[in-house]
This record gives C-alpha cells, structure tokens and sequence, in this order.
C-alpha cells in the first residue's frame, strides 16, 4: 500500500494492524476529519446492505431456456456432406500446362530428325507458290520467295517474249 | 437442491445431512470438464447454480430487469464460448464474475458513449403523480415502504453517477462482500487500483446520500 487512498480503504475496512496501523493512525492525525469519514463510510456501507437486496431473477427456467438456446444457435453446424474435390485448381492447369510445353519440346527434338531441320534452316527459298496456267504447255512460270535477297521471284519458262500490256506491276 | 445466494468462496455447499441417500452435487471443476467435452446440460447446471447472483449483481449496475436480465444472458453464452480456454487457475464463478462484469461494464460504457442520460433524482418518486395511471406500487403500501422505495431510488440515482468501474468495486465489496484480491481478478486490476477506486467511489456516495444515511 502506498498511497493514503489505499491505506484510508484498508483503515476503513479493518485490514490494517501491527505497525501498519500505528504508522497511519500517527499518519491520520494531520487529518483531524478522517475518523468522521471512517464513521460515514461504514454506515454507507450499511445503508447498501439493508436497502439493496438481492433482485430475484424473474423466470429462472425460461432464463435457462433461452440461455441455451442461444448456445445451440451459436454452434458450429454439422459439416456438410464431403462434396468432391474440383481435380483441375489453377496450380494444376499451370503446372500441366508447362508440362505438356516441356514434352512437346522434347517430342519435336525427337521426332524430327535433325538433318531435316538443318535442311528447314539452310534452304534458300521459303516459298514455292506454283501457278502455271498456260494454253502453251511449253510455258510455265513459278514464283518464290528469295530468303538471302528477301525478294519475291516470279520466274517465267517457254514465252519467246512478253508482250508490251502484260508488264509486272 | 438450489445453490444461489451462496458464499462466493464456496462454489459447491456441503450437504446439509451427511447422511441422506441424496447423491451428493457435482462440482463445478466436474462440470466444467463436462462443459469443456461440449456436455451443454452440464452447462445447464452451472447457469442453474449462478443465474441468481450473477443477475442480482448485473441488476445493481444496471438498475433495469431487462438489462440485466439480457446481459446476464450474453455474460453466459460468452462464458460457453470461452470455457475451452478455462484452465481452472481461479474458482469458476470467479471467472465468470470477470466475464459478467466486462460485459456490464462495456455495456455501461456503451450507453454512456452513446448519449443515454443517466437515472436523474431531480424526477424521482417526488415527480410522480400519485393519482396517475403509473403510479408507483409503493403509494399503495405501508409508509415504511414507501420510505424504503424512496432509499433504494435515492441509492440508485447514485450508483448511477458513478463510473462503470467505481460503481463495480462499491458494489462488489458492500453488496456482494468480495476481499480485494476478488475484485481485483474480477476486473483484472491491481490491488491497489481496487482499493484507490473504492476510496473514491465511497467519497462520492458519502457526498450524495450523507443526508439519507444521517437521518435513519
């Protein structure tokens, strides 16, 4: 106990004794009025008892009633029947799908073989466009595209010469 | 064999006649662990022994039936929550007392916050129109009465001016006879703290109703 309040409390209450009590009732002679609220205090303390009575609780058993009531509201509800899991999450289409990017990968290394890749690469024209339509058999005409020249060819057989009004454009 | 009103030290009496046949109560460490396995008749049981006591003490905070009846009510369903996490390290109704009284108290403070006035005297029992429709009860009835009507509002209007917590240690230690270690667990407080409140809290009572008091 440190403060007077405390020590006034313990004082009213009769919680003081020994050498606690001689310290503050020596303490207590600075405050001529302190017994008188020692007086004022316990008969407070007596009006409380003998004018609050207990209230009675009105309805015990509904009391009860509700009470539990309200627990079974509250509870948690009965789990509902396991629903089958969804097979495809996101995680397991983003993985399948790099998966399957990685065998399609592999696969094409496999299958194809090399040396009709290195052909692919190395060839020098990527277009054949063929369109020979001619009354002439003799004549026919191809037409591709020129990688290392990046230029298209139209490459014409069998014609002596072109007439003037069927210049390229 | 009903338990309310019973000491608060004493969660379980003892029988009255050792010697009945009458199977002897189980007490509320039992009912507890029984309430912890989620058994809410056991629960049932324990609401049974304290409901009285717990809403005698709400009723004075409150000085409402309602209220406190609907407090009390919350302060149980919160104690179901929570009795998973009750490791038995106080007396069960000291638990629950601290459960009941955060309850009360918040709730005071609510109200407070909120704007609702409090009980005002200057409206009191003098106020009331005898001859009226609502006349109190109390006109009705012996002078002595009357004369303990007109205390018991006197006494309310003044725990009513108090704080929440000042009117919580005067009741728990006049009314309900708590040490302060009790009402110290009860508010999770110091000692001291209990004990400063109480000094102040009687300062203020003693100021309001000395003239009640002086003259019984």
């Amino acid at each position: 106990m440190k403060t007077f309040e405390e020590k006034f409390t313990a004082w009213v209450d009769g919680r003081l004794s020994g050498a606690q009590l001689a310290a503050f009732e020596r303490e207590l002679e600075a405050h001529p009025e302190a017994l008188a609220d020692k007086e004022a205090a316990l008969d407070l303390g007596n009006l409380l008892r003998s004018n609050l009575p207990p209230a009675p609780l009105p309805n015990p058993d509904f009391f009860n009633h509700q009470v539990l009531l309200r627990i079974h509201a509250t509870e948690a509800p009965a789990p509902s029947p396991a629903r089958r899991p969804i097979f495809w999450t996101l995680p397991r289409m983003v993985f399948s799908g790099i998966f399957l990017l990685l065998l399609s990968t592999v696969f094409y290394f496999l299958a194809v073989p090399a040396t009709r890749r290195e052909v692919r690469q190395n060839q020098q024209y990527v277009t054949n466009i063929l369109n020979a339509r001619s009354d002439d058999p003799g004549i026919t005409a191809t037409s591709f595209h020129s990688k290392a020249e990046n230029v298209d060819v139209l490459w014409l057989d069998g014609p002596a010469y072109i007439p003037p009004g069927h210049k390229l454009k | 064999m009903p338990l309310e009103g019973k000491p608060f030290n004493a969660p379980t009496a003892p029988p009255e006649h050792p010697a009945s046949i009458e199977p002897a109560l189980p007490d509320d460490s039992d009912l507890v662990a029984r309430c912890q396995r989620g058994d809410t008749a056991a629960f049932d049981e324990l609401v049974t022994r304290y409901r009285g006591k717990v809403y005698a003490m709400i009723y004075n905070m409150v000085h409402n039936e309602q209220d406190a009846w609907d407090l009390a009510q919350d302060g149980f369903l919160k104690a179901w929550k929570s009795i998973a996490r009750f490791r038995g390290q106080s007396a069960f109704y000291t638990w629950l007392y601290r459960i009941m009284m955060n309850v009360t108290i918040d709730s005071l403070r609510r109200k407070q916050v909120g704007g609702e006035t409090e009980f005002d005297d200057t409206i009191a029992l003098s106020h009331i129109d005898p001859n009226s429709a609502t006349t109190p009860r109390a006109v009705a009835l012996p002078q002595d009465k009357i004369a303990g009507d007109e205390i018991r509002a006197r006494i309310d209007a003044a725990v009513s001016r108090l704080t929440p917590e000042h009117r919580a240690v005067i009741l728990m230690r006049e009314i309900d006879g708590l040490e302060y270690q009790e009402i110290a667990d009860a508010l999770d407080c110091s000692i001291g703290t209990v004990m400063s409140r109480l000094f102040y809290a009687r300062k203020k009572m003693q100021t309001m109703l000395r003239d009640v008091y002086e003259n019984l």
